[in-house]
């Protein structure tokens, strides 16, 4: 792990699989296809690249991607990200070879075994005030995996039920102890602001309620550059950047990208004021007129008129910020497996 | 996300409906998971819309919501209702597809309050005095392009009076819609009657026989009974609403006692409960082969703007495959279609030219 640069003062957390790219791995012939593929056939999730190249845009943000795959494709996948133009920091993969070698079979599926202590290790170093955002997907374990590590940066996550969590989880015990002892060593702080879930499987935002205010399910990344807009984490110019792109390169329309502002009101993780702002400020500084995207004030008014179609009747309260039941969501959303010996 | 074709919006009232607004909102949510041509404005209350959608699997890409502040119950008088609640969602969603938000639009909810909202807020087309509601009915004959099972009868319900002229309408609309939505390019319509003579039948109906007969543009087949309509020997059945509605309530009683006859069967000896888990299989395939939600509802015709009433007891799929069916009838410039078979009927009869002899539109 580096040092942290005197100006870090941001750390975005990606996963590669269907929150990144566009991977079809549910079949065995899927998984096999996607293990061959070159970078030019793989596809990214439409925004996912032009989030990215925003997000870093500035130098005081670091990338590091985190994935399940293994090291073998690690060629394949950084020319895949240079092909898009998205620079990182940090590129981790999964030691499948080696779990294969030493009969670590049940690892090569595991997540929290393998992404928790990856995640925490990355963090080790890190000045104590560096926030971090996460970007995961529906598919597997990443909400858990991400809000279980934000609340061990925080101080929530006590010692015995961290070791009572990772064992349910079916981690290998020397997993749990390299996590367990990474999570005693590190500065406690809030430092996990946000957890993006793109909703590759179009999961019902509501199975993720129990996982609190800081997880955003996300259905495409103009949703995420939105809510990133809210938290000044990107201004407006950069989040029409990314909005053009889904429309310029994935074909995407007007009113799929209206809608889509619609349902993050509606779901109350987005404010109405903010979508106002960004109206104003994208009045004031007009939208470029390139590509496909219309011009600015036949964007701000369609998207105005999607805003006053909800009324003004109140939107749902988001989730509440009580406490995460870690056993009950691994009951819930991961299967959980009978404990795996060393 | 690709798009393959035009995209076709849909306005669609959530909150019409015995089960309404949860399946509207389930089948809405399947169709965004579904149709990628297909974009839904569902309207009615928003915020147990907004609460439905979040424990659904849906694409909100393809779904708005429209806020509607009250509705109109099944049990209501139409006018009163529509007088009373001005906001009531099946009159927001009919005046969002005037205003061009929407193509057409859809609803399981009161039928008289949903054809009385339509006709106070689309223009009706040139040449239609009367806008009938069609309804779609099981037969053994497949037609057109996709094997459709059901024919079309119009009007079941939304005239009480009719004269040879609405009839001849009515004709040229089901011709046009069924034409649009089964792929059938010249679907056989009849007109109801009591004897398939061209001379059977009331002043109205032998009248309407006359005047069809010598239209050639639509592929009239005289007249057939109450008995070819299961039969399917016309895909388009003309009558007025009375008889239609009497026929269509008729058609779902016997349906209704069948089912109820078999149930008894099955209840009362072994033996006869055997022979039908013996055909059980037969018999679901029959279910499924007519079973009216595939179908998802049947349109009124004669308006600018498409409105398909579906059934009062829709759930989702039919919701589902009721938009799927709105949006195939909004993409084949359906309302174009018809005004243009009045038109030249109009014009065939005007220069009484045989209408063989006009020049068809290119």
């Amino acid at each position: 792990m580096a040092d942290a640069a005197p100006t870090l003062q941001y750390v975005y957390r990606w996963d590669l699989d269907k929150t990144y790219l566009k991977t079809e791995f549910d079949t065995f012939m899927q998984l096999i296809r996607s293990a061959f593929e070159k970078a030019e056939a793989k596809r990214a999730i439409p925004g996912a690249a032009a989030l990215l190249r925003e997000l870093r845009a500035g130098g005081k943000a670091r990338v590091c991607f985190i994935s399940g795959s293994p090291r073998q494709m690690r060629k394949v996948l950084t020319q895949k990200l240079r092909l898009d133009g998205v620079e990182f920091d940090e590129f981790i993969l999964k030691p499948n070879l080696r779990n294969m070698l030493t009969g670590r079979w049940a690892a090569m599926r595991e997540q929290v075994g393998y992404k928790l202590p990856a995640l925490l290790s990355g963090r080790a170093g890190l000045p104590v005030e560096v926030q971090e955002t996460c970007f995961g997907d529906d598919a597997e374990a990443d909400c858990f995996i991400y809000s279980l590590y934000a609340d061990i940066l925080a101080g929530r996550v006590p010692r015995v039920l961290l070791e009572e969590i990772l064992e349910k989880a079916g981690c290998y015990p020397a997993d749990a102890e390299r996590a367990v002892s990474l999570a005693e060593t590190l500065p406690r702080g809030d430092a996990v602001r946000r957890i993006f879930i793109h909703l590759d499987r179009r999961s019902p935002t509501a199975r993720f309620d129990r996982y609190g205010s800081r997880v955003i399910p996300v259905f495409n990344y103009f949703q995420a550059a939105l809510v990133l807009f809210e938290d000044g984490q990107l201004e407006a110019a950069q989040v029409i950047r990314v909005a053009l792109e889904m429309v310029d390169r994935f074909d995407y329309t007007l009113d799929a990208l209206r809608n889509s502002l619609q349902d993050l009101l509606r779901r109350s993780r987005l404010q109405r004021r903010t979508a106002t702002l960004l109206g104003e400020v994208l009045e004031r500084d007009g939208v470029p007129s390139v590509g496909a995207l219309p011009s600015a004030r036949e964007m701000l008014a369609s998207f105005s008129a999607r805003i006053q179609q909800l009324g003004d009747v109140p939107t749902l309260s988001g989730p509440s910020s009580k406490p995460i039941d870690y056993l009950a969501a691994l009951e819930a959303d991961l299967h959980t497996r009978s404990k795996v010996r060393d | 996300m690709r798009e393959p074709t035009k995209t076709v919006t849909v306005a669609v009232d959530a909150m019409g409906g015995d089960h309404a607004p949860d399946e509207i909102v389930r089948g809405v949510a399947q169709l965004s998971l579904d149709a990628s041509h297909i974009q839904t404005i569902l309207v009615g209350d928003a915020e147990r819309i907004g609460a439905l959608l979040q424990k659904t699997r849906h694409d909100p890409e393809r779904i708005a919501v429209h806020h509607a502040g009250s509705r109109v119950m099944m049990h209501e008088k139409p006018a009163e209702a529509l007088a009373a609640r001005p906001d009531c969602s099946i009159a927001v969603a009919a005046e969002l597809v005037r205003d061009g938000a929407a193509d057409a639009l859809v609803s399981a909810g009161n039928t008289g309050a949903s054809v009385l909202a339509c006709a106070r807020t689309f223009r009706r087309i040139p040449g239609v005095r009367r806008a009938p509601l069609a309804a779609v009915y099981p037969t053994e004959i497949r037609r057109g392009e996709k094997d459709d099972p059901f024919s079309l009868i119009l009007d079941v319900g939304a005239t009480l009076e009719v004269n040879a002229e609405d009839l001849v309408s009515f004709a040229l609309m089901g011709s046009a819609y069924a034409s649009a939505v089964s792929r059938n390019p010249r679907p056989k319509v009849a007109l109801l009657s009591n004897g398939a003579e061209a001379g059977k039948g009331p002043p109205e109906i032998v009248e309407a026989h006359r005047l069809l007969a010598s239209f050639t543009d639509i592929n009239f087949v005289g007249n057939v009974e109450g008995i070819d309509i299961p039969r399917g020997t016309a895909d388009v059945v003309v009558c007025g609403g009375f008889v239609g509605n009497v026929v269509l309530k008729m058609l779902e009683g016997v349906s209704e006692t069948v089912v109820r006859l078999a149930s008894y069967a099955y209840k009362e000896r072994i033996i006869w409960r055997a022979g039908l888990m013996m055909l059980s299989g037969g018999i679901n395939r029959l279910k499924e082969v007519t079973d009216w939600q595939q179908y998802g509802g049947a349109p009124v015709l004669g308006f600018d703007k498409l409105f398909i009433k579906a059934h009062g007891r829709s759930k989702a799929r039919a919701i589902t495959n009721a938009c799927k069916v709105a949006a195939k009838a909004s993409q084949s410039g359906l309302a174009t279609q018809i005004e243009t078979a009045l038109q030249r009927f109009e014009l065939a009869r005007a220069q009484s030219l045989t209408p063989a002899a006009i020049v068809k539109p290119a």
